[in-house]
């Protein structure tokens, strides 16, 4: 009988492997298209592959830009897909075919950033300190006035109309049919990276500094959390806008933002890894947590009961250079440094 | 898995100011058929592969950063430049990184020891200065970006030495010799040099930097020396000569013993007394002593001024004068001894020395509330936080068994846990330097954090 009841309880994910491919490469980025019918993946030396997200067949190799890839984008109907690079563009490929599309100057010789927005036809791209917005056909329609110093990272609210932008002082906050900033939260130092919550209340960042912002988007106010083994570069949100995932250590430190916030609180963390945590994603719907680190190990936690709910560590090589979940939540796209890539379905 | 020290791609920092040659050795370095894949930052804008190399051009941003109890100042650009570099699949086998004429290598060399990634795959394998042979001349008596790049400097290298005669150069050798006795000097004409000379040296590291520069990493005090006296009771006179200021700001504390526990708790204790208002001391006039005793010796038009001092107990004593005691050839005076000071030290003095620069310490009783102080201080911090150059305190968080310690830099701050109090009496010490400070305002802010 008690073996029984130890059974039920002890139900855990599992993986399953889906399919595995190599692109040779450091993965500088890996992206789900939004019908999650395609995985994109950048190499940092260029070039971009489009694989099935069902099979892994390669459908795309895109040659992306002749001095780096940076970073890349899906457009909302998984038709369009925006890249930057070290050659001072921002690209827009067509899928389906493999075509460039459009061909925009970044503004500086290192374009770092891009985003489309998930809800209306517009791009955002960062170079340097010029920022950019397009549409989809890759007319410019707006330049910002410059940033104060290089942006660091942007990132669209969940509704698509307002983004976000960090750099060495903090974070601006722009509405896309407007010229000027809405709001600025300024912070004397270094901001590596923000994050959204999904329902838009928090604007989280990563810092140098070793520190986590929570900025109250509402009033303008932050909460400082201190104490990070190193700097701030992972963050992820739950979908429920409840807990925010951070890394900066060995540790995942998750602090729950629900009542009256995170303030004064301790976090939960999370222990299982050997090496620093460098990413961290929370599921769309769900509340699993993966997380992926220098030790070239994936772990799949359930922040509540804060345990690994899942280790895995045989897999990879090489320090976990991306990871994402597919858009129905039910498999993960995890990529080494050395360019091993692996999709697993995850079951409850 | 991991990559190992050895895996790490050297970095080279090139120092010198404009016209010394930096230009034309990189451009020797990017040519010269050595069969090595090197990444170039320049300061200047545009990407460019050349044959095998890359040269990435490279806009300055310094930020200062807070590192748990080091603050220091370091390159973003670099952090931004060097980690993407380090992902490509070809890897370099060395780095270099040009900095501006008139640049301090301290921000650069930081950079390396802050951030773990660049720590994991980069070492900072020498900073090589150039030296312009005969226009040097210009700059090393009265620039500190001179000085600071030669005494940095791993490999300085003596450039168009056709420019000079042998005897100045030999002159200049020996000069920056007695500056920095531990580089290797090489001598060039149009930066002609033999490459093993300049990379993979293996020069650097941070205990080295140390030695020419204690204070590469450390805070800033509002004073310049200290020094440790150990006194028997009797009257003493503390004796001054002209110098630069008319009057000098000097803390004397008891110190209980020399161990370096109790030396730091002295520190903080002359930081706290350097803040508290100053007492003016005329000549003649008794220093006071102790905590809190914040004396401004002010000095005679002309000559030497005594101050005196009686000593009731017997044992060591801390003087920390707001300069350097040689600045005014100051010196102790017993009845028929004149002390020497032990261990004396030297401090890294404020950047700002406007009269409206001062520094307010507080000290309270009871446990602060952690909301109520976050509050407070980004209220303080959005409003007063371009005059508050510097923060640091100790503070008694309620809820907390640990002390909690804290500092910030204009608005950046960062507080951790440290010790826990144990069976020490909780309280709070908080210090700020700044511009225009308010001591009042300071003091009632801070004591409405405490817990009701």
């Amino acid at each position: 009988m008690m073996q029984r009841k130890r059974k039920t309880k002890a139900a855990q994910p599992s993986l399953k492997a889906l399919w595995r491919a190599s692109i040779d490469d450091h993965p500088i980025g890996l992206a789900w298209s939004p019908d999650g019918k395609t995985l994109a993946v950048a190499g940092v030396s260029g070039p971009i592959t489009l694989f099935n997200g069902a099979d892994g067949a390669v459908q795309q190799q895109l040659p992306g830009h002749a001095l780096d890839t940076m970073a890349i984008s899906w457009h909302k109907d998984s038709r369009l897909l925006a890249s930057v690079g070290q050659d001072g563009k921002v690209r827009l490929w067509h899928a389906e075919t493999g075509a460039q599309r459009a061909e925009m100057p970044g503004g500086a010789s290192w374009v770092e950033r891009v985003a489309f927005s998930p809800a209306g036809d517009w791009l955002v791209s960062a170079a340097g300190r010029k920022l950019r917005l397009w549409n989809s056909s890759g007319q410019l329609l707006r330049e910002y006035a410059d940033a104060k110093s290089t942006i660091t990272d942007i990132k669209w609210r969940y509704d698509g109309k307002q983004f976000a932008v960090s750099a060495y002082n903090g974070v601006v906050l722009y509405d896309p049919t407007e010229a000027e900033a809405l709001r600025r939260f300024q912070w004397q130092g270094s901001t590596l990276t923000l994050e959204w919550s999904p329902d838009g209340k928090y604007i989280a960042t990563g810092d140098q500094d070793s520190t986590v912002h929570f900025w109250i988007t509402k009033t303008g106010k932050d909460l400082q959390m201190w104490g990070y083994e190193t700097k701030v570069l992972e963050l992820a949100w739950s979908f429920n806008s409840r807990y925010l995932a951070t890394g900066g250590g060995t540790q995942v430190v998750t602090w729950d933002c629900s009542g009256k916030g995170p303030a004064n609180t301790r976090p939960i963390m999370l222990e299982g890894h050997q090496h620093l945590v460098k990413h961290l994603k929370f599921q769309r719907t769900g509340l699993l947590l993966a997380s992926g680190g220098n030790d070239g190990m994936l772990a799949i936690w359930k922040v509540n009961k804060q345990k690994p709910a899942l280790l895995v560590d045989a897999v990879f090589k090489a320090p976990i250079a991306s990871l994402a979940w597919s858009p129905d939540d039910s498999c993960i796209a995890v990529a080494d440094e050395l360019g091993a890539l692996s999709v697993a379905a995850v079951r409850r | 898995m991991l990559k190992t020290a050895d895996a790490r791609v050297p970095v080279t920092v090139l120092t010198g100011f404009l016209g010394s040659g930096k230009t034309t050795l990189l451009n020797r370095i990017l040519t010269e058929n050595h069969g090595k894949k090197i990444a170039v930052i320049e300061n200047e804008f545009g990407e460019v592969g050349i044959d095998n190399d890359l040269v990435i051009g490279a806009e300055e941003e310094i930020f200062e950063m807070n590192n748990g109890c080091i603050c220091c100042t370091v390159r973003g650009d670099l952090i931004r430049i060097l980690g993407h570099l380090m992902k490509r699949r070809d890897k370099f086998d060395y780095i270099m990184i040009e900095t501006t004429g008139m640049a301090d290598p301290g921000p650069v060399a930081q950079t390396f020891y802050v951030d773990d990634d660049m720590q994991q795959k980069l070492h900072l394998d020498a900073i090589v200065t150039l030296v312009d042979a005969k226009h040097i001349w210009e700059h090393i008596d009265d620039s500190d970006e001179a000085k600071e790049q030669l005494a940095f400097a791993d490999v300085i290298l003596l450039n168009k030495i056709d420019l000079v005669s042998p005897e100045d150069l030999e002159k200049l050798e020996a000069r920056i010799k007695s500056m920095n006795s531990m580089a290797k000097i090489y001598r060039s004409r149009d930066a002609v040099v033999e490459m093993d000379n300049i990379l993979n040296v293996g020069g650097f590291n941070l205990d080295r930097a140390l030695e020419i520069d204690p204070k590469f990493m450390e805070p800033e005090y509002p004073f310049e020396w200290s020094g440790i006296y150990q006194l028997e009771a009797g009257a003493y006179e503390w004796v001054m000569g002209e110098g630069p200021d008319p009057a000098m700001g000097a803390a004397l504390l008891p110190l209980a013993n020399t161990g370096l526990a109790t030396k730091e708790a002295t520190l903080m204790d002359a930081v706290l007394t350097f803040s508290d208002d100053e007492q003016e001391i005329q000549a003649g006039e008794a220093m006071r002593l102790g905590r809190g005793q914040y004396n401004q010796l002010m000095l005679n038009e002309n000559g030497e001024t005594v101050f005196n001092f009686t000593i009731q107990e017997p044992g060591y004593y801390t003087l920390f004068t707001e300069h350097h005691p040689e600045e005014f050839e100051a010196f102790l005076r017993g009845a028929d001894c004149a002390p020497e000071p032990l261990e004396p030290r030297e401090y890294k003095p404020d950047h700002e020395h406007d009269e409206e620069v001062t520094s307010v310490g507080i000290t309270l009783t009871g446990d602060l509330q952690l909301e109520k102080l976050n509050g407070w201080l980004s209220q303080l911090l959005r409003v007063h936080g371009q005059d508050i150059f510097r923060m640091k305190g100790v503070l008694s968080v309620r809820g907390w068994d640990e002390r909690f310690v804290f500092q910030g830099v204009h608005m950046l701050f960062d507080g951790r846990p440290d010790r826990p109090w144990g069976q020490d009496l909780r309280h709070n010490k908080m210090i700020f330097i700044g511009r225009n400070l308010d001591r009042a305002m300071l003091e009632n802010g801070f004591r409405e954090c405490l817990a009701s």
